[in-house]
């Protein structure tokens, strides 16, 4: 029976099928431990270097007759902005990458509605193949940081693009990840990196005394300080989005095996229904045989 | 006896959080101590050694390539990129890993040598 053995065939093949999922899943969950370890971690440093920042922005707000006028808090109408936006370099992991890519979509929409020029720097490779696909020129296409960050690369990839801050090249910088939140849970964080996001600072409190400064130049202070906020922060999206990455994949992976098991229960009641329809028709032919030799 | 609390945090966690007596860090302007009740003050750090006196009166170092510190009154906020801290497993690693993490940082070579000769030093105390 033909139709017997194709179905038999289809439940083999779901079953493989669903072995892999379910092997992958495990693997992201495993990974996501880590990963989430990792940022747990981090967090620590990036609160307190947050912390430093502001006090001292704080004080110079204070202190200086001018206020806080440095380049990297100086906020202008945008001509140019620089999109910053990370993907994973994998598949596989449901709607992660294309809400990033959806989101860096509307974003590119609502600035060309007011004139303004955007470059796309991208890192993760889903994200690229998205816009070389439609035909969109990339400033930067990075591969491999998005599933292994490393502090060093990251820094060297955010230090290109201050440079290009600086030099006028672009006047803001936003950065597109999709975040972690819980095991079952991403979402997507929009960040302004620069100018430095002043509203996200509390900069009216009073300093209690006096900070010594040292070096006294506040602004060799505040720019080095600047820069490792940076850093900092593109890391730690980047390790938020392999978190949330693998979370995704884990919920992915989960449905795709839950799918699989829903298949092969019914791809069973099938081929059993098909099993009982043969052997009725069998049985009909040889009782109908009999019948006519009577 | 007056304590401060000392912190020093790197990007992979916190590596020490306690109370001492006295910390010597490796200020950008030049190496400088912190006692309790020391004038709030924020500084950048240069690679170094950074020498800790603990409650009980020993002596630890911790080797850093870079970053900040906020010192205030009652507490010392060491914010740095990379640290080596002294342990009691093998010290001829512990030295190697502070090698390595300066180099990292582009330090000169005296200033390497220094920072090992430091760590060491205090290890064999």
């Amino acid at each position: 029976m033909a139709n017997l053995k194709e179905l038999k065939r289809k439940i083999g093949s779901v079953k493989n099928t669903q072995k892999t999922t379910k092997a992958m899943k495990l693997v992201s969950s495993a990974k996501l431990r880590r990963t989430e370890e990792l940022a747990k971690r981090s967090r620590v440093y990036a609160s307190k270097l947050t912390q430093l920042l502001n006090e001292i922005a704080a004080k110079m707000k204070h202190m200086r007759a001018e206020g806080l006028d440095n380049v990297y808090f100086r906020e202008t109408e945008p001509k140019q902005v620089d999109i910053v936006f990370i993907t994973a370099d994998k598949g596989l992991c449901g709607g992660f990458n294309a809400q990033t890519i959806k989101r860096v979509n509307a974003l590119i929409e609502s600035y060309r509605k007011q004139d303004v020029k955007v470059r796309l720097r991208a890192i993760g490779r889903k994200g690229i193949d998205y816009y070389r696909f439609n035909g969109m020129e990339l400033s930067d296409e990075i591969v491999g940081l998005s599933s292994a960050p490393t502090y060093q690369e990251a820094a060297e990839f955010i230090a290109e693009v201050t440079d290009a801050y600086l030099k006028g090249h672009s006047d803001r910088v936003i950065m597109v990840h999709n975040g972690y939140v819980n095991m079952i849970t991403q979402e997507i964080r929009e960040d302004q990196l620069l100018p430095v996001d002043t509203s996200k600072l509390d900069l009216d409190q009073v300093s209690l005394s006096d900070l010594e400064m040292e070096p006294e130049d506040d602004d060799t202070l505040l720019e080095a300080l600047v820069k490792r906020y940076l850093e900092y922060s593109i890391y730690y999206a980047l390790i938020d989005s392999l978190a949330a990455e693998h979370s995704a994949r884990m919920q992915a992976m989960d449905a795709a095996t839950n799918n699989a098991k829903e298949m092969v229960k019914n791809l069973t009641i099938k081929y059993n229904k098909a099993r009982q329809e043969a052997i009725t028709t069998e049985l009909i032919e040889i009782i109908s045989g009999m019948e006519a030799l009577k | 006896m007056e304590f401060l609390k000392l912190e020093i945090v790197t990007p992979g966690g916190v590596i020490f959080d306690d109370d001492v007596r006295q910390v010597t860090l490796p200020g950008a302007d030049g190496e400088f101590g912190v006692l309790p009740q020391h004038a709030a003050l924020v500084s950048l750090l240069d690679s170094g050694v950074i020498e800790i006196e603990k409650k009980d009166g020993s002596v630890t170092a911790v080797a850093i390539n870079s970053g900040y510190c906020k010192v205030d009154e009652e507490k010392t906020l060491c914010v740095v990129d990379g640290a080596v801290a002294l342990n009691d497993g093998d010290l001829a690693k512990t030295l190697e890993e502070v090698q390595e993490l300066l180099q990292k940082a582009q330090a000169s070579s005296t200033a390497i040598a220094t920072a090992v000769s430091k760590v060491e030093r205090i290890a064999k105390a």
